[in-house]
């Protein structure tokens, strides 16, 4: 590892003391932009999927989970070898990552933890909203939203009308809604009847039962939706099981499987947004990373600074963006995390003003009440 | 009064009940007393369950994570192996059953609802083997028994359970002057101090600083577990004097002295008896009985019988019943997926949930998909009880409830799985007639809606009617 703090400050971070926006009103800005949020529950260890290369001290302290077959990106790091689409996809300046970065939270429980990560705020169980909610609200941008899941995700509340797409295991005749449509009557049965208007308004292929654990039809759908230009504009994924105590392994452990599965779902939305995969950005969310010490059962702890993947032709190229806080002892948060240099909500805050075309300004006192953070837009997407 | 007030309160009617000439007195004469628990089938202590959640835990990470370190096909193997002998797969199956016979069978259903809505205000959210072992007890053996005494008394004995203290990090927390604190570095956990605050009594309303969290956090360190190499965190809960904050501590400007363990049952009194925690609590109760958003004009009454009694929950209880029928006929209340599907099973007599002795577990394989229907369809309508998201529990609103995808969930499980469910004595048209006319004053109209299927009773036809009747206004609310 031969990069240091010093020069990921000088590639990186002097923009941030460029101030001021402009918006560009051109034809680019009235394509439909669409901003995919995947969410990986459990604590995404972002030194499994985006290793550094050749540090002694991480050989050391993960002596068994230390991958063999890393895809280079770049001279300081590597990418998981089941991530294989990200690899694919930086040859065409269309994937890069954020690195040693993570929400403000530096407890270590999971549910405070992902509380905060889809609320973006700083006292867990405070905000009854999500940033993405909250950013799509203030750029007045209404019934956009696409959650793939059953329940509307914390993430996605505070705007109205989004649709979710979760079919149940069975064929649901939605002629029945048909027959008792005109029952719903009074004010008091509006948002029931506005939601069985959003259900009939559903394409058919919205409309199909399907196994909703298997998340490649899940993701073929939402690229459906998403590639229509009246369609969402927003769609979220979640997917859990990167707690990864025990076994985590290193090309082939537990945590390689979750990888995997971020990995397909990436490709299918690749594969089937067309062209509209050049007006989209894919985020990663978690709510921390893992220790660098592998515990005794070959898995890891709870941990504090994370990577983000990202893919989707608005990323500016392909790149490791950080500030790279190291790995000695001292450089480690509490001295047992990779530290978190970079506050993810500038990335997200950053994405939405490109994807809902808003001054991040604006948007940071709308989402994040003001807090401090800076506009990365520039570095990291094309606008 | 209208028939809804069977489903504002309680259950609705089962086809052996009749309406009674005085519902207000009906209601209200079901809340003196704690039912039994009508499940005929094993109802295991939650000290027992707690030990089989401790085999668990430590089979899993003390022995198998070691013993397959490198092997991740053979340690998920064995993990499986180990979670049929423990039954870490059946035990959360068994406790929705003892739930909804409950909801079902009970004589004092109004009782039962606020059983319901005390488990949840005092949730146990998905944490760590929360719901596959303990939350269920928890519900048993914490709510329920306090559901005749006081509030405060319920305050008491949720914040010193074994499950609540897990649920929130308790056990975690030093004194960060205390002996251990000091001599292993440790500080508090403030998690348990905050939620207290938050969730169970004061709520933000009554402005409480952070430094009220840590100083509550400090009289809360050392109630915690007792921690041993077999059992782990599954020991009884106890107070550590070695992990206790030392000096006095002030909360909402009340000052505790240094008093080890009698500090919590004092400041609990304070917090349960606060101005702002009788009126908090009693919005909540009115905001799940009577309507989303509740007046004053709804709410002071109950706050009058809380003060009145000194936080009886039996007079509480009563008063939010006398405003709900007071209310009855002007305001609406949706109702959430578990709530409704509890309301079918009992107006419409469904096999939910399985007979016990089909409940019957060996430990030695996986429990059946039978065993695990009914588990399984609350999952798939979006209401598994015990696995709430979050501490705050599962929300009252209707907001909250209505997605696309959870409205179709209803639909496929009024037409697809309900049908499957109706006992083969009940298929006829005419009894469906009868349900609708026990329940509901507009059931001529409802039965209107299913007419063109009334000489049907295959499956099919059962979900056509089913399918429209269960998603009316009038039955997805009242």
């Amino acid at each position: 590892m031969n990069c240091t703090r010093r020069n990921f400050l000088i590639g990186g971070s002097t923009t941030l003391f460029l101030s001021g926006y402009f918006p560009k009103i051109s034809f680019a800005s009235m394509q439909k932009k669409n901003l995919i949020i995947i969410s990986l529950r459990g604590g995404m260890d972002g030194l499994t999927a985006v290793p550094v290369i050749g540090d002694k001290r991480l050989k050391k302290l993960r002596k068994k989970l230390i991958l063999e077959d890393v895809l280079n990106l770049n001279s300081d790091f590597g990418l998981h070898p089941k991530l294989e689409i990200f690899h694919k996809l930086w040859q065409k300046n269309q994937a890069a990552i954020v690195h040693a970065t993570n929400i403000p939270y530096t407890g270590r429980s999971h549910f405070d933890g992902q509380n905060l990560m889809e609320t973006g705020a700083h006292i867990p169980y405070k905000e009854k909203t999500g940033w993405l909610g909250r950013g799509l609200l203030a750029s007045n941008i209404i019934g956009k939203g696409l959650a793939i899941s059953l329940p509307m995700p914390l993430l996605l509340r505070g705007v109205p009308q989004n649709n979710n797409f979760f079919p149940s295991p069975d064929f649901v005749e939605t002629k029945l809604i048909d027959q008792i449509y005109n029952e719903f009557k009074g004010e008091h049965n509006e948002l029931i009847k506005s939601t069985l208007d959003t259900i009939r308004q559903r394409p058919l292929s919205m409309q199909i039962a399907t196994d909703s654990d298997d998340r490649k039809k899940l993701a073929l759908e939402a690229a459906k939706q998403l590639k229509d230009q009246s369609g969402p504009r927003v769609a979220v994924f979640d997917l859990d099981g990167f707690d990864t105590h025990a076994a985590q392994g290193g090309v082939d452990g537990a945590h390689a499987d979750e990888l995997e599965e971020v990995n397909k779902i990436v490709t299918i939305l690749h594969e089937n947004l067309g062209q509209a995969f050049d007006n989209t950005l894919i985020l990663t969310l978690t709510e921390f990373g893992r220790t660098i010490k592998q515990n005794g059962g070959y898995g890891t702890e709870h941990g504090y600074g994370s990577a983000i993947l990202m893919a989707g032709g608005l990323l500016k190229k392909s790149q490791v963006y950080t500030d790279w806080p190291g790995l000695k002892k001292k450089e480690l948060f509490e001295g047992r995390d990779l530290n978190s240099t970079i506050d993810s909500r500038a990335v997200y805050n950053s994405a939405m003003s490109v994807c809902f075309n808003q001054d991040p300004e604006f948007l940071r006192k709308e989402v994040f009440w003001g807090d401090e953070l800076p506009d990365l837009s520039q570095d990291l997407f094309k606008i | 009064m209208s028939l809804n007030f069977y489903r504002r309160v309680a259950f609705g009617l089962s086809p052996h009940e009749k309406p009674d000439k005085d519902p207000l007195n009906w209601a209200i004469n079901q809340l003196d007393t704690i039912p039994d628990l009508l499940w005929p089938g094993t109802i295991p202590t939650e000290k027992d369950l707690r030990k089989k959640y401790g085999e668990w835990v430590y089979g899993d990470r003390e022995v198998l994570r070691k013993k397959f370190k490198n092997d991740k096909h053979a340690y998920r193997k064995a993990k499986d192996e180990l979670r049929i002998k423990t039954g870490e797969r059946y035990f959360e199956l068994n406790e929705h059953a003892i739930r909804h016979f409950q909801t079902k069978y009970s004589k004092q259903p109004v009782f039962e609802r606020f059983w319901l809505f005390w488990g949840n205000h005092f949730a146990i959210s998905e944490k760590d083997f929360l719901a596959e072992f303990s939350t269920g007890p928890y519900q048993r053996e914490i709510i329920r028994p306090n559901m005749v005494k006081t509030f405060e008394e319920m305050v008491q004995s949720v914040t010193t359970s074994w499950c609540m203290i897990h649920h929130l990090d308790n056990s975690e927390s030093f004194g960060p002057n205390s002996k251990k604190g000091m001599e292993w570095g440790e500080t508090i956990n403030e998690n348990h101090a905050r939620e207290l605050l938050e969730l169970h009594t004061v709520s933000p309303n009554a402005g409480y600083t952070q430094e009220d969290v840590i100083q509550l956090a400090y009289i809360m360190t050392g109630w915690a577990h007792k921690w041993d190499r077999k059992n782990l965190e599954t020991g009884d809960i106890w107070f550590d004097q070695e992990m206790h904050q030392k000096g006095d501590k002030v909360v909402l400007g009340v000052k505790y002295k240094n008093d080890a363990k009698r500090e919590l049952a004092k400041v609990i009194h304070d917090l349960a008896t606060h101005p702002i925690c009788i009126k908090f609590v009693s919005t909540k109760l009115c905001r799940h009985f009577i309507t989303d958003e509740p007046t004053d004009e709804m709410i002071n009454p109950v706050i009058d019988a809380w003060n009145k009694s000194n936080g009886s929950l039996i007079e509480i209880h009563k008063a939010v019943i006398t405003q709900a029928y007071k209310y009855n006929e002007i305001t609406h209340k949706f109702h959430p997926p578990e709530i409704w599907l509890m309301q079918l099973s009992r107006m419409f007599d469904l096999n939910i949930p399985l007979s016990f002795e089909k409940m019957n577990y060996t430990f030695k394989i996986k429990p059946n998909n039978r065993q695990r229907q009914l588990s399984w369809i609350l999952r798939e309508i979006g209401h598994s009880p015990y696995r709430a998201k979050q501490p705050n529990g599962w929300s009252d609103l209707e907001v909250d409830w209505v997605s696309p995808e959870l409205l179709l969930r209803r639909f496929w499980f009024a037409s697809v799985e309900l049908p499957m469910l109706v006992k083969s004595g009940n298929r006829s048209h005419g009894f469906i007639l009868s349900c609708l006319k026990n329940n509901f004053e507009e059931h001529e109209n409802m039965a209107s809606l299913i007419d063109n299927f009334r000489f049907g009773t295959s499956d099919y036809d059962l979900g056509q009617k089913y399918g429209v009747i269960c998603n009316l206004p009038g039955v997805l609310k009242i």
